[in-house]
């Protein structure tokens, strides 16, 4: 496909009028050809294992799973799977808990990291080795965070031990515990983007803000914010589809517990198809946590489009 | 770039550098807590009240580590599915980088927004499927049932980075190239591909951080030891009843420092990759 060479030398510019639209239009269809050629590799590896292992999930979902000694079967379509997860409590609290979750840690993150943002856009000396620092949490393995803050939260000779003993042992303070390991882990991330949120505004607005007698207060809630609002937006977008498919951190760090406690809905999913063995209701589980997260996205993007087509109406 | 400039002690004493201190602090208290104590003897990994310093300094539990432990072997696991990951994500993402931004592909924009999609959708959704199929292949356990989910969920994002960059650098070389002779393929390797440079870094990098990062899948596909990656292996040490802190660290520190110098060297190329985003809205 992509051998031929027909975008040889073009032709000499005497030729007459009406082939020569043709032969522009040969080397334009040719160049669509190799551009399908270059596209395709990538599209298939893409295709093949994500759009069809999804496709497929959405089958099982609807199928029973049988699974013994010989492997897996599925026998007839039902949607017992659904109505199994919807009724179950384990899924509601599932629910619940990755919602919360959610909402908080994002939440706290865009806070502080705005915060720390705009403290780190006055400093005048050390920016390098600060934003490399702030790299640092974004490349750790959430494994190896989950396994320090176990460490950190332990019982028995953990460093909060003395001020709050038995972190882990009680469902809300266990909560709270994930979330603080994840706003440690994620807020350098949300300030280095709202950092070049900050730096992409123009200096004259804020000059023209302190002109007009406005203190740092005010600039702040009149020019800073509403123009890093695409750009939290998109930190928000981020951060809200990436916690809701949360699963190692709890895996590692309180296994869900106390009890199911903090079991997210990508765990609940998890534990359901590889502890239980129940394909069925584990990939219903799945199934309409990418679908809520489908939904999330959609809804997103439009309210984004929106505000941004209200703010900037030429572009 | 607004401060107004200061004098005297006040240029060092002030309330900006005051709380950057502060922020400083918050990202490297508990790395220090997780280097330190991967140094500390197992007596005093387990102290209370907890030992600030490690002394004495031992580095017993990196021995444990690549020794009681095969923490060698999962490294290697590791450094083969990431390298060969990232090498087929920038391949692939190369040639389809080019063909979406600077080629008239029809359907390029539905296209792009699939993409989109399908670079934040979750893990989980594929866990299943995936298993399933891996399983009737005889996959499970393989390098390639890493390296390939790994190349489809990181080439979407590469795609657009690489999209990015092409879309920004001048016709005239490449329509040059042509006129000379040069085919395709040898055009884009020899004249095109220079020019992303920055924008193969940052696909690169970003690629090789989620690849070694990876837990999930690799928890789901590859369980036995031999072919555990890092993130797994951390996670599975020790038994049920106890947990080796200190031999934890260590593999820790061993996995963390490498992939921390490598995004301190490209710091440049991930900035513009996490703002990529931001920035363009």
């Amino acid at each position: 496909m992509l051998a031929p060479t027909e975008i040889a030398p073009g032709p000499p510019a005497t030729l007459p009028g009406p082939p020569r639209v043709s032969h522009e239009d040969l080397i334009r269809r040719n160049l669509a050809r190799l551009g399908w050629g270059f596209t395709a590799p990538a599209l298939i590896v893409i295709a093949a294992f994500t759009i069809f292992p999804i496709l497929f999930s959405i089958i099982v979902s609807f199928e029973k799973v049988n699974v013994s000694g010989s492997g897996f079967s599925f026998s007839g379509l039902t949607a017992s799977n659904y109505s199994i997860v919807i009724k179950a409590a384990l899924w509601h609290h599932a629910l619940w808990f990755t919602t919360l979750y959610t909402v908080v840690t994002v939440l706290s993150e865009i806070v502080l990291g705005t915060l720390f943002a705009l403290v780190l856009e006055r400093l005048t000396a050390g920016r390098g080795p600060m934003m490399a620092l702030l790299l640092i949490p974004w490349s750790l393995i959430t494994v190896v965070s989950a396994e320090l803050w176990g460490y950190i939260y332990n019982s028995s000779y953990g460093l909060l031990e003395g001020l709050f003993p038995n972190v882990l042992g009680h469902p809300f303070s266990a909560t709270i515990a994930l979330m603080v390991a994840d706003i440690w882990k994620t807020t350098p991330f949300v300030t280095i983007i709202v950092l070049a949120g900050l730096v992409m505004i123009p200096t004259e607005l804020f000059e023209a803000s302190e002109v007009d007698g406005a203190g740092g207060w005010k600039t702040f809630w009149r020019v800073t914010l509403p123009l890093l609002r695409p750009t939290l937006g998109i930190a928000v977008l981020f951060r809200v589809l990436q916690a809701f498919g949360l699963f190692d951190l709890p895996y590692v760090l309180t296994t869900g517990g106390p009890g199911t406690s903090t079991e997210s809905l990508a765990m609940l999913a998890y534990n359901t198809m590889f502890t239980d063995l129940d394909f069925g209701p584990g990939t219903a589980v799945a199934t309409s946590t990418a679908l809520i997260v489908l939904v999330m996205s959609l809804v997103f993007l439009r309210v984004f489009k929106a505000q941004v087509g209200k703010e900037t109406p030429n572009a | 770039m607004r401060n107004r400039t200061r004098h005297g002690w006040r240029r060092w004493v002030n309330w900006v550098n005051f709380f950057s201190l502060l922020i400083a602090l918050f990202v490297l208290l508990p790395m220090y807590w997780l280097v330190t104590s991967s140094f500390k003897t197992t007596a005093s990994v387990g102290s209370s009240p907890p030992q600030y310093f490690p002394i004495p300094v031992t580095t017993s539990n990196y021995q444990v580590a690549f020794g009681d432990y095969t923490f060698g072997r999962y490294i290697l696991n590791s450094v083969i599915v990431a390298c060969c990951a990232t090498t087929l994500v920038l391949v692939l993402g190369i040639l389809a980088g080019y063909a979406l931004g600077r080629l008239p592909v029809r359907g390029k924009y539905p296209m792009m927004v699939t993409l989109l999609m399908i670079s934040v959708f979750p893990q989980i959704a594929v866990i299943a499927p995936l298993y399933l199929i891996m399983r009737d292949l005889g996959w499970l356990n393989s390098y390639e049932a890493l390296i390939f989910p790994y190349t489809a969920f990181n080439l979407p994002f590469a795609i657009w980075i690489l999209r990015n960059y092409f879309l920004g650098i001048s016709m005239s070389m490449e329509e040059s190239a042509r006129v000379d002779g040069a085919g395709p393929v040898r055009t884009l390797v020899s004249v095109i591909v220079p020019q992303v440079k920055p924008g193969i870094f940052t696909a690169g990098v970003f690629t090789f951080t989620a690849c070694w990062t990876e837990f999930l899948m690799a928890l789901s596909f590859n369980i036995e030891n031999n072919f555990r990656t890092v993130p797994v292996g951390i996670a599975t040490f020790g038994s049920q009843f106890t947990v080796p802190y200190g031999t934890i660290f260590a593999a820790s520190v061993v996995a963390v420092v490498p992939i921390a110098i490598l995004v301190l060297v490209f710091r440049k190329s991930v900035v513009s990759g996490l703002t990529a985003g931001a920035v363009k809205g």
